[in-house]
């Protein structure tokens, strides 16, 4: 166990929680939500059961060369509501986000308005006991709530991404104030995001993603993939013309209804973002019809443009509850500029 | 009970600024745009200002090849030589 005398942070010495309240709100420190006070001892608590010293770097925005350290990670975990377990997938999280190819200062800082997507695989789901059923993009798991809070708190007290001060998001979203979900990797027989992005079969791991808010589909009137997915692909293409015709990551959420239509005729995830990388194009004259009619020129007016860079581009997610043939669409902050990552909970998959 | 500072604390040091220049005449001027489309015509009407107002050796315009990102080493590099630079975000 370590010692609170390794802490370096300074200590504010107040009466009781109310108090502690009182400071953080006044602070500037919360995001408008009651906190948890970060006390030593909860503070070292996480950074114990991360195995991780106070001083360990867990990774340096690029940009300004602001380091995030475990002991100012772990703080905002506690304030976030989060449990020491938690903590380790917080510390992943922070960890992909600080990666150069997601370009944490841009996804931030930006106009546009982004959150931080934030995708749990692996057993630690299942040690955290995170739902990912009902509401798995609303309020449904407790887990996902802290931890997409924890990291939305490093942002702002760690690498001062206050609303209006360095985050200049001209509307933002509710992804913002925590944007996590476990996948279900029980309903069905698809492999899990992680692994499909090069993660060991049963490793826990985070995959981040800088994004706009979910666009919700509903399709109950077939059970062909290609019709379900044209629904998706329909959404896709509206995102294209109605904010950002660039392509990059984009994430589809499967829910079980759907999901078994796919899986029922033998649909795998790769069978899926083959289909989306093919039906979500458009065209720039396209944009003539959604009042972006001063973007087309006769030498653009042909181009097609595809949502996907490429197949593997397309981060497919099965989660949500069990009835309603919904799904959701979640578009990349903007096109390929930030790139999604998938790091290991607790151990490199790359080294 | 103790609460523990969420924040950096850890603050970057200090930096000066850079002596004002008091006149432009023979100057090297960078006009770096950050790419966004905006960018060029207010780039343009203050390269026209500059050069009826004063006599500069040069006028630098230069571009980064990602808005949301560093400028490359390569403009930096080719901004060092500035007497003066003028940023533009063009949203």
């Amino acid at each position: 166990m370590l010692s609170t005398t390794g802490l370096r942070s300074t200590r504010h010495d107040v009466e009781d929680e109310q108090a502690a309240q009182e400071l953080c709100r006044a602070q500037g420190w919360t995001d408008g939500l009651p906190i948890v006070p970060p006390t030593p001892e909860r503070v070292v608590a996480c950074l114990d059961r991360a195995a991780l010293p106070p001083d360990h770097v867990i990774g340096i925005e690029p940009v300004r060369a602001r380091p995030i350290t475990a002991e100012k990670a772990a703080i905002n975990a506690v304030l976030a509501g989060c449990r020491p377990a938690h903590f380790p997938v917080v510390a992943a999280a922070l960890e992909a986000m600080c990666r150069p190819e997601f370009l944490l200062h841009g996804a931030t800082a930006s106009t546009g308005g982004c959150a931080v997507l934030i995708v749990v695989n692996g057993p630690v789901r299942r040690e955290l006991g995170m739902d990912a059923t009902f509401n798995v993009l609303g309020n449904g798991d407790a887990s996902a709530a802290v931890i997409g809070r924890a990291v939305r708190l490093v942002l702002r007290n760690v690498l001062d991404l206050q609303p209006g001060g360095l985050d200049r998001a001209t509307l933002g979203h509710p992804g913002k104030f925590g944007y996590c979900l476990a996948e279900d990797e029980e309903g069905g027989d698809w492999t899990p995001l992680a692994q499909l992005r090069g993660a060991p079969s049963g490793a826990s791991a985070v995959t981040v993603l800088a994004a706009g808010a979910p666009r919700q589909i509903m399709n109950e009137w077939t059970t062909a993939p290609e019709e379900i997915l044209e629904t998706f692909a329909a959404e896709m293409r509206a995102n294209m013309l109605h904010y950002s015709i660039w392509g990059g990551n984009y994430a589809i959420v499967v829910p079980a209804q759907l999901r078994e239509r796919l899986q029922d005729a033998g649909w795998s995830k790769p069978d899926v973002q083959q289909f989306l990388f093919e039906r979500a194009r458009v065209r720039a004259c396209d944009w003539t019809r959604v009042g972006k009619r001063a973007l087309v020129t006769a030498a653009n007016r042909d181009e097609e443009h595809a949502a996907l860079p490429s197949p593997a581009d397309l981060l497919v997610v099965a989660a949500g509850g069990p009835a309603g043939g919904f799904g959701a669409v979640i578009p990349p902050w903007f096109g390929h500029k930030s790139r999604a990552v998938t790091a290991g909970i607790g151990v490199c998959f790359a080294c | 009970m103790d609460v523990l500072d969420p924040t950096a604390e850890a603050r970057p040091q200090s930096v000066s600024r850079a002596p004002r220049l008091a006149a432009l005449h023979h100057r090297r001027i960078g006009l770096l745009s950050n790419g966004k489309i905006a960018v060029a015509p207010l780039f343009d009407q203050l390269e026209a200002l500059l050069r009826e107002a004063w006599t500069p050796a040069e006028v630098l315009r230069l571009t980064k090849g990602n808005y949301s990102a560093p400028a490359e080493p390569d403009v930096i590099r080719q901004l060092a030589r500035c007497h003066l630079i003028v940023t533009g975000v063009g949203d």
